[in-house]
Order: structure tokens, then sequence, then C-alpha cells
């Protein structure tokens, strides 16, 4: 009975979805050449937003500026559940709702991981894994890599700018996927430094002949410099938590010198697995940034990718894919820092831990 | 052979493609741990939250060789010479 009734019901919307979809093969296959997929342009290393623009000394790069705003969303959603805590009013509402059930959840994996050491562990892990979380979903919204300035590529595919309409005295441009201009870097490598914008004032620069867009924001997690700065401050806050946990024999880990003293043969190895310990941290590291940076990469590059060949149908599937990747690669690292965290507030001798729960 | 430039590109893309067989593994092993994850959920539902927390975990182990390869492949492409 169900099933005749929505066989009966012709809605609006999926007209206006189907009509959307042609709409938009027509526009990447069929109409102007401006609507046509273009290849994407992949660059490891952040680019600064505006040429010669710095912050403190350092060239602000679009990374930065996404972290930033991860920041400020951050800020203010904290300020507004802070409010919301203060007023006394006990049923949660809005996204207040959304701030409890995610820390609930994290409440719940700290305290079955660090036990009494959860309520010292958990501001360090949830803020790693909120201000991923926030930085891999805002990464979703239209606009981040795709617009910014206009510049001459050092190598690759570019494509001619066409103007779309003026702002004022400004106009905005946009590349052409239907004018692929094949690039020499020999031929234009000085041309290169007078890097052209989007919007150009009063045409007083000379705009670049094969452009590629240099976007203003791009996703903090695809920058390797983000992932590694989380990382070294995880390890090093492991460390912290050890020697608070377990004073300065905290370091026995890593040097066994009473082993190495009363130990005999065996003295001599676990010696060596001491400094393996060690080293291991260093590989924390590196395990957790690439992991986050390569995940994060790899799904931006496979957006850009298949964009570029079928942007019709298949992307919207894989920005949930996208979504869903956001999310666990937020949770992985936190539960990964979590996890590091116990066990290095808890003894490595196992006869001290016996003891403990007499 | 008779352009180097273009024998050098070549064999960076295979190098690249090569770098990326390391994924075996991984995808193995995310498999095995996914397997073992859903058998333990089977015989104790009760434990669900636990095992899924600590198959995450070891999922995200076992990816992370296969992350390594991707990283070094990209490198490959885009940054080594």
């Amino acid at each position: 009975m169900n099933e005749e009734k929505n066989k009966r019901r012709f809605g609006a919307k999926r007209w206006l979805i189907l009509a959307l979809i042609l709409a938009g093969a027509w526009a990447a296959y069929i109409g102007p050449s401006i609507f046509k997929p273009v290849a994407p342009m992949v660059v490891l290393y952040p680019e600064p937003v505006w040429p010669g623009l710095t912050l403190l000394g350092v060239p602000l790069t679009n990374t930065m500026l996404a972290t930033l705003i991860a920041d400020v969303i951050l800020v203010l959603l904290a300020i507004k559940a802070y409010r919301f805590v203060k007023s006394g009013n006990l049923v949660p509402s809005g996204i207040y709702n959304a701030f409890e059930a995610i820390f609930d959840y994290l409440w719940s994996s700290v305290e079955g991981a660090t036990g009494k050491w959860a309520r010292r562990v958990i501001p360090l892990v949830a803020t790693i894994f909120l201000l991923i979380f926030v930085a891999n979903m805002i990464k979703m919204i239209p606009g981040f890599e795709s617009i910014g300035y206009l510049e001459q590529p050092q190598k690759g595919r570019a494509y001619a700018p066409v103007a779309l309409f003026n702002i004022g005295s400004k106009t905005l441009y946009t590349i052409d996927g239907g004018q692929q201009v094949e690039y020499h870097a020999e031929a234009a490598a000085g041309e290169a430094e007078s890097g052209e914008h989007t919007a150009t004032p009063t045409g007083e620069h000379e705009m670049c002949e094969a452009c590629q867009i240099i976007p203003f924001l791009r996703g903090s997690a695809t920058d390797l410099n983000f992932t590694l700065a989380l990382a070294v401050i995880a390890v090093f806050m492991t460390q912290v938590y050890g020697t608070w946990a377990l004073g300065p024999s905290y370091f026995e880990k890593f040097f066994q010198f009473r082993a190495l003293i009363s130990g005999g043969v065996f003295g001599i190895i676990n010696f060596g697995v001491g400094f393996l310990e060690l080293i291991l941290e260093f590989a924390k590291i590196l395990s957790f940034s690439f992991r986050l940076f390569g995940n994060i990469f790899a799904g931006v590059l496979l957006l850009s990718i298949v964009g570029a060949l079928l942007p019709i149908i298949i992307p919207p599937g894989l920005y949930l894919f996208e979504i869903f990747f956001g999310i666990i690669q937020a949770y992985v690292f936190f539960l990964l820092a979590t996890m590091f965290i116990s066990m290095a507030v808890v003894s490595h001798h196992g006869d001290e831990h016996v003891e403990e729960h007499h | 052979m008779n352009d180097p430039v273009a024998f050098v590109t070549g064999m960076k893309l295979l190098g690249a493609g090569l770098a990326m067989l390391g994924a075996i593994g991984a995808g193995v092993g995310v498999g095995i741990a996914a397997a073992g994850g859903v058998q333990a959920m089977g015989r104790n539902p009760d434990a669900a939250p636990i095992i899924q927390t600590n198959m995450i975990l070891g999922m995200a182990f076992a990816e992370a060789v296969a992350i390594y390869a991707l990283a070094v492949s990209l490198i490959i492409i885009f940054a080594a010479g």
C-alpha cells in the first residue's frame, strides 16, 4: 500500500535532480568550453595565499589560512558550548547536542584506555580530534582548491584565461577547459615570476597566457607541515605524560642501564631493545604524519582526477567517501595518540603493576 | 630510447606504479583485520564497541604501509627531480 502511494507521487525534486545531472553532462561535454573539466594541477607543497603576503615573517600559505579558519570555527563552537554549560540548562539542543555526542564518544574511548588519567589526557587528544575533524570537513566546501589567483605553472598543463564578469573595476577570470595551451618551461621562465591574479586591478598587470589557478584555500591535512606538527606534539606530549606518571623512571624504558649492569647477556639484549624503543618513538612521528597526510592527499587527488575524467554522477559518491575518511582519519589519529599515551603512563615493570592491585 | 627525457619520465611513472605494490600487503592485512573483527563481533555482539575500536586501530596500522607506498610514489611522480 505504501509502495502504491510512492508510485503515484511525482515529486518535483527527482526531476530537478535529473535535470541537474543532464545540465552537468551538457556543461562538461557539449556546452561552452569554460565549463569543461580541467586536468588538476597536483602540488605537494602549499602555496602562498597571495604573492608576498607574510604572517610574522613566514609566507602565509593556503593550508595555513584553512587551518586558521578551522581554528576560528572551533573557538566559536567552544564559546557557544561554554555559554550553554554556564546557562545551567540540562537539556542539550542545537549544535551543543552534536558536541555532547562527539564528546561522550571520545570520553568513553579515553577512559577505557587510560583509566584514572583520562581527565588529564582528554584535553590534548580531543583537541587534536576536533581540529582534524573540522579541518577535514571544511575542506569539502566548494571554493576550496578552486578559487584563487591565476599563475603560470612551472610545468604541466595550463589553460587560456577567460574574463567572466566585472565587479566594480575588477574583473574575474576563469580558465578555459577547452583551450589547453602546451606550455614550455624554458620559453616563459621569466614570466612565471610575475604571477597574475583573478582580480586584476584596472588591468595594470599583464595577464598570463597559460594559467593555472593557485587556490586561496586548501585542505589543512594536504600539507605535510600540518600533520607533522600534530604528530610531533602528540609524541612529545606522550613523553610528558609518561614522565608525569612515572617520574624520571619513565626514561628507563629507553636506557636500561640497570638491566645492562645486572642482567648478563639478556641485559645487553634488553639494553638494545631499549634503544629500539627510542627509535620507535621517532617512527611514531613519521607514521602519524604520513598516515593522515597520505589519506587526505590521496582523497583530494582521487576527487580531482575523477572530476577531470568523469565530472558527473561519480564525484558525489566520492565526496561521501571523503567525509567518511575524514572522520575515520581524525578518529584514528585520536585513538593512536590515546593508545600511545596509555602505554606511556602505565609502568613497564610487570611486578610493580601487580602490586598496585593488592 | 631516442628521447632520454621521455624515457626518464616513463621510468619514473613505472617506478611509481611499482612502488604501489606495497598496497597488496596492506590490503590483505586490512581484510584479515576486518574478517577477524566481524567474526568476533558475530560471536560476542556485546563486546562490539571494544572489538570495533581495536579493529580500527589494527586496520590503521596495516593501512599505514599502503600510505607509505603512496607517499613514495607521489614523491617519485611530483617531487623527485
